[in-house]
């Protein structure tokens, strides 16, 4: 899905890891100086232990040397803690930061961002990878450690003695090999238990949405049991799982043990040719644990990175330019709205090719075509949701881009033909816009969108929960045309925006909403020939180009005009729900 | 919009349940944890033989100048190594024995209740929940099973080295698990505050995401962000006081791993006193340090996280909103509030005269108390063999009727007396698996053949079945057309001994002719009574009584009656019947109405009738 060249991509990703790190500079480099001190104190304490028990063991005064280590390992205490508060700290920090600034690009971007990376996929940017990428500067600090608490280990073995430091490399390969062979194997039945799983959720996704069935027929529990019918096969390769992990696991609890004895009998054998103090074994021994921790290393490179890939993933939203908006505010005016020339493409397909359009200020324009012929992005156009990639739009007279944010948005009110019901209630749905609209307002809109009756037939009217009341096709449009009709404006533009509604309803609307009135312009993409019939003028869009602009009346005697309307019977109903929940 | 989007977080707290929960759970299966034991002591063995033999391979080998006797020794605890690590392997076998039960118990319930109450949330149970919870159960499992044993096997170690170097090491080991254990407690309320915060976050990008052009639309950017932001900021704070008390761990970690070897040292003059050979110190050391202070680590660190996750996640599967809170069901769609209420099967009233399929009294319905009522006193009696459509605009009530009757709702006021009733909704249900199995829902036994064809035939799913390739054919619900599923959920419907069938705009994806011979064949059933909630004047039409609502009035009659007395029904007739008021109608009038007599029970009728 990424079209832009890598490169691009991976210098906006590391400019955007730079500015994480940058913007919680202080906290991020008193992390790194805390781990740093940390693994330094770390180092140096198992040397002093060793210097300690030897000075006891043969009854020599050690107070300066136990006071020492009591005091190195009370700092690495303080720094461990304040290591972690740090971590958690600046983590949490670089991850509100990161999503802060993508969801004002985001917002800003708005539905270009739905059409380049689609709403799930942002979701999932936004959520998961933000949270992945604020780990770098806990990881970044984690990975110095991770390096140099092994490198230190190796060398202060050395210092010890060179053999134990031989016998430690030595023996870290043929370890390290006998760790690698069980990554192999875990995939397959990984595979496996999630295709189980995946049936089962298959089966219950398919029961949800026919719950009515099942609840009216009282087959509930035959239902679950049949669901349930590959939990036995899901439970075999669960358990598969666990023993290949075991073997797995089994083998690397070997690797630092058996390569600290290795140490430990060179470091014995030293001791009894008296090269060593038992001090130092001890020391050694501890040494060769720190050394061990390499295998860490691995993990600390693995989760850098993810971060890195993560925030590589929020730089290609970062990266995508945003419409600006300029400063100019409209003329008084009653929505006259131009498309001069406008071209628009699409995945490399011009869906609008030199449209000219005028829409006089004060009257109806519906735009009927074929699917495909460019409807939805004209609607698109002609609010600035999208740009034109050439031609230019004006309203009033003045040219979309060159309007201030607000001028535009409380000029322009849209309504959809699926539309995402945003806000906490009903009320809040309606009123959901530039700026809040009133109470009486929203009830207003809602009795001309013919959705007071059924809003107060909600638990709670009004105040009920948007996401407690499911509803069909045609309420949400109802919802969704209240709230443009709540917000006004000098230009509606209705985007197939009463698809779902049965006739009669959509007859009292259209009513009310396509007679005449002299301060408003209404721009409506139509499917059905009725709808057209009503609109002063209608626009015929034929792939991409206005094929004639008349009255239904007058394109009615044209047999293609009709074709476009396809024929069949009229429908009294609303179209089935669509599940969405707010 | 503050508290827009439910916290589900720590506030419905039921620890005492899942956790007496886990108690019997845990009693049931007593010979796994008797295994999970006895692979366990081998790993103590190891933790025991490592420091022992270190100790040994000292004082009797490298120190008193046996170089093979100390080189014997460490090969001892090679072995151990080796011995300890299988005995690992086998540990997660047993865990398995343990984890793999609970996952299956949490899918059951999930299942059970994503069927009973419709709840798309129990397909991210299923998938993210459950194995969030069969993690860190296993992980919990294994972190302090681990810690018990190696904390053991070091124990009994420095015993056997010389009894003295427990009294050093053990109190302040036991201060320092005491000090974890205290702050368990406020560590995982830190944790679920974090986990709800987060979620909170993710929900409400998940509903800003897919409505973005509608944001941009409504010029409602800065609203919007500032909702996230608000969010964003209650995680920030969530994961800051959850970063403030890592510091409890590193306490913990200090006191019950750091100190006891600093103790060591500080006390060694008096314990080579009192006969502790240097070897036992440095064992005692290795003790220290290389076993109890990484078990500790691994205890702290994984129960502290592992633990609070897996109990948010087994509260948010076990236990039920407690505010009740659910989805209302309006037109067509999965309901809720009515829940608490809801009835199983048929509605409790006594079931009508043999000669009344359907009787009606003074029915009142609201969705809420303070909400309007959907249907207000009303009456409707329908003979068996009868045949009415309900029609009116949307969200006027017609479905909630049909779910009044079908008995999934509960009237507030009123009686309804039904006999059996099957209701086929809009959404047509049809399940992975064989056509026969789909068409049996409603039978306690497999349909058969000979039946199950004759209903097809008479349904109009014969084509499908043939395509298909016959009864035992797999079917992928994807793969069918909305219409075709909308076949078989009728055809299934036809089968049921329900004699009273509810068409709940079951035909809306139906062409008018497949409409119509569905309908037929229902209306045609022996003995059968037939409700359409009509999506087309046409099946209207072809009902011998049509129920007009209108609000909450509603008009009963035939069609000319009601063309008469119901301003509605004209309204609704007319936008076909009158040409001359939308021109472009006119190539697209439906035909003439047929009679009524004419059109019902007749199987072989015109299949062109719309």
């Amino acid at each position: 899905m990424n079209s832009r060249s890598g490169s691009a991509t991976s210098a906006a990703g590391r400019a955007l890891s730079r500015a994480v790190l940058r913007q919680g500079g202080a906290r991020c480099a008193a992390l790194c100086a805390v781990s740093t001190t940390a693994t330094a104190a770390g180092l140096l304490l198992p040397a002093l232990l060793g210097h300690t028990l030897d000075l006891l063991l043969v009854h020599a005064p050690a107070g300066r040397w136990l006071g020492c280590c009591a005091g190195v390992v009370l700092l690495l205490a303080l720094l461990d803690g304040c290591a972690g508060v740090l971590t958690g700290t600046a983590d949490a920090h670089a991850t509100a930061w990161l999503r802060r600034r993508l969801t004002g690009h985001v917002l800003a971007l708005g539905p270009r961002a739905t059409a380049r990376f689609g709403a799930g996929d942002l979701v999932a940017r936004l959520v998961g990878n933000a949270a992945q990428a604020g780990t770098a500067p806990g990881a970044l600090a984690a990975l110095l450690a991770a390096v140099a608490g092994p490198v230190g280990g190796v060398v202060a073995l050395g210092l010890i003695d060179p053999w134990l430091a031989a016998v430690f490399l030595a023996g870290a390969p043929v370890l390290a090999l006998l760790l690698r062979a069980f990554a192999r194997d875990t995939s397959a039945c990984v595979a496996e238990y999630q295709r189980v799983q995946g049936r089962i959720a298959g089966a219950l996704a398919e029961a949800v949405g026919g719950v009515r069935t099942i609840r009216a027929a009282g087959a509930e529990a035959r239902e679950t049991a049949r669901i349930l019918a590959p939990l036995p096969e899901l439970s075999r390769a669960g358990q598969r799982m666990w023993r290949v992990q075991g073997r797995a696991a089994a083998r690397a609890v070997t690797v630092a043990p058996l390569l600290n004895l290795g140490v430990l009998a060179v470091a014995g054998l030293l001791l009894a040719r008296h090269r060593l103090s038992v001090g130092e074994m001890l020391a050694a021994s501890r040494y060769a644990v720190l050394a061990t921790g390499v295998g860490a290393l691995v993990g600390q490179l693995a989760s850098l990175a993810r971060a890195r890939a993560a925030t590589g993933r929020l730089a290609e939203v970062c990266a995508e330019p945003a419409p600006g908006h300029g400063t100019r505010r409209l003329p008084p005016g009653n929505g006259r709205l131009e498309l001069r020339a406008v071209t628009a493409r699409r995945g490399g397909r011009t869906v609008l090719d030199r449209v000219d359009l005028t829409v006089p200020g004060g009257t109806t324009l519906a735009v009927v075509g074929r699917s495909g012929a460019g409807k939805s992005l004209l609607a698109e156009v002609a609010g600035r949701l999208a740009d034109p990639d050439t031609g230019e739009v004006l309203l009033d007279g003045v040219p979309l881009p060159d309007l201030a944010h607000g001028e535009l948005r409380g000029a322009v009110a849209y309504a959809f033909e699926r539309p995402a019901l945003l806000g906490t209630t009903v009320e809040d749905t309606v009123a959901f816009g530039l700026t809040a609209a009133t109470p009486a307002a929203v009830r207003s809109a809602a009795r001309r969108a013919h959705a007071d009756d059924f809003v107060r037939r909600l638990p709670d009217g009004y105040a009920t929960r948007i996401a407690d009341a499911p509803r069909s096709g045609g309420e949400c449009q109802r919802l969704g045309l209240a709230r443009a009709f709540a917000h006004g404006g000098r230009l509606l533009v209705l985007d197939d925006a009463l698809s779902s509604l049965d006739t009669v309803t959509e007859h009292h609307i259209t009513r009310t909403l396509l007679a005449p009135d002299p301060d408003r312009t209404r721009l409506l993409i139509a499917h059905r020939a009725s709808t057209a019939a009503r609109a002063d003028r209608v626009a015929w869009l034929d792939a991409g180009r206005v094929k004639a602009v008349g009255t239904h009346r007058e394109l009615w005697q044209e047999a293609e005009y009709r074709a476009v309307f396809g024929d069949g019977e009229e429908e009294i109903r609303d179209e089935p729900g669509t599940g969405g929940r707010g | 919009m503050r508290d827009g989007i439910p916290m589900r977080g720590p506030v419905h707290g039921h620890p005492q349940r899942v956790r007496s929960r886990a108690y019997r759970f845990l009693r049931a299966r007593w010979p796994v944890l008797v295994r999970l034991g006895a692979w366990s002591v081998l790993e103590a063995g190891q933790t025991f033989v490592v420091g022992y033999a270190l100790a040994r391979a000292l004082d009797a080998g490298f120190l008193a100048g046996n170089a093979r006797a100390g080189l014997l020794w460490l090969g001892a605890a090679g072995l151990a190594v080796g011995a300890g690590a299988y005995g690992t392997g086998r540990v997660y076998g047993v865990v398995a024995a343990l984890v793999e039960p609970a996952r299956d118990r949490l899918v059951t319930a999930v299942v059970a209740r994503g069927v009973r109450e419709a709840d798309p949330g129990a397909l991210s149970g299923l998938t993210q929940q459950v194995e969030i919870a069969r993690d860190t159960l296993a992980g919990v499992v294994m972190v302090s099973r681990s810690f018990l044993f190696t904390s053991a096997g070091a124990l009994i170690g420095l015993f056997s080295l010389a009894p003295l170097l427990l009294a050093v090491v053990l109190p302040p080991l036991l201060a320092g698990v005491a000090l974890f254990a205290a702050t368990l407690g406020p560590l995982a309320r830190r944790q679920e505050a974090f986990l709800a915060a987060d979620e909170a976050l993710a929900q409400s990008l998940g509903e800003i995401c897919p409505g973005l052009r509608d944001v941009t639309a409504a010029g409602a950017e800065e609203r919007v962000a500032g909702t996230v932001g608000e969010r964003t900021a209650a995680e920030l704070r969530a994961a800051r006081a959850l970063a403030h008390w890592s510091l409890a761990r590193v306490a913990a970690l200090t006191v019950g791993g750091e100190l006891p070897g600093v103790l060591l040292l500080l006390t060694a003059p008096w314990l080579l006193d009192h006969g502790v050979t240097p070897g036992a110190l440095v064992g005692a050391l290795a003790y220290v340090t290389q076993s109890l202070l990484p078990a500790l680590d691994n205890l702290v660190h994984g129960l502290g996280t592992s633990g609070s996750r897996l109990t948010v996640v087994l509260r948010r599967l076990t236990v039920r909103d407690p505010e009740g809170r659910g989805t209302v069901s309006i037109s067509g769609s999965a309901g809720g509030l009515d829940r608490p209420r809801t009835t199983r099967g048929r509605p409790a009233s006594a079931p009508p005269p043999s000669s009344c399929a359907l009787s009606v009294t003074s029915l009142t319905f609201a969705y809420g108390p303070a909400s309007a009522p959907v249907l207000h006193d009303l009456d409707l009696t329908l003979p068996t063999g009868a045949h009415l459509a309900v029609v009116g605009p949307s969200g006027i009530g017609k479905s909630t009727l049909t779910a009044l009757i079908a008995g999934l709702l509960t009237p507030a006021h009123g009686t309804i007396r039904a006999c059996a009733a099957v209701l086929i909704p809009q959404e047509a249900y049809v399940h992975t698996g064989t056509l026969s199995e789909n068409l049996s829902l409603h039978r306690s036994d497999p349909v058969p053949e000979q039946e199950l064809l004759a209903a097809a035939d008479a349904v109009g799913l014969t084509p499908l079945l043939r395509r298909l390739g016959g009864p035992d054919t797999p079917v992928e619900p994807a793969e069918l057309s909305a219409g075709e599923r909308q076949l078989v959920a009728l055809t299934r419907a036809y089968l049921s001994p329900a004699p009273l069938a509810l068409l709940d705009e079951a035909t809306c994806h139906l062409d008018p002719a497949a409409e119509a011979r569905a309908e037929r064949a229902f209306a045609a059933r022996p003995g059968g009574t037939l409700v359409v909630v009509a999506h087309r004047m046409s099946s209207a039409r072809r009902a011998d009584r049509i129920l007009v609502m209108d609000g909450v009035r509603a008009a009963c009659g035939t069609h000319a009656e009601l063309l008469r007395i119901s301003p509605l029904y004209r309204d609704l007739a007319g936008r076909w019947t009158d040409p001359a008021q939308l021109p472009s109608r006119s190539p697209l009038t439906p035909s003439p109405p047929r009679a009524i007599s004419e059109s019902r029970r007749s199987g072989s009728a015109p299949r062109s009738c719309g």
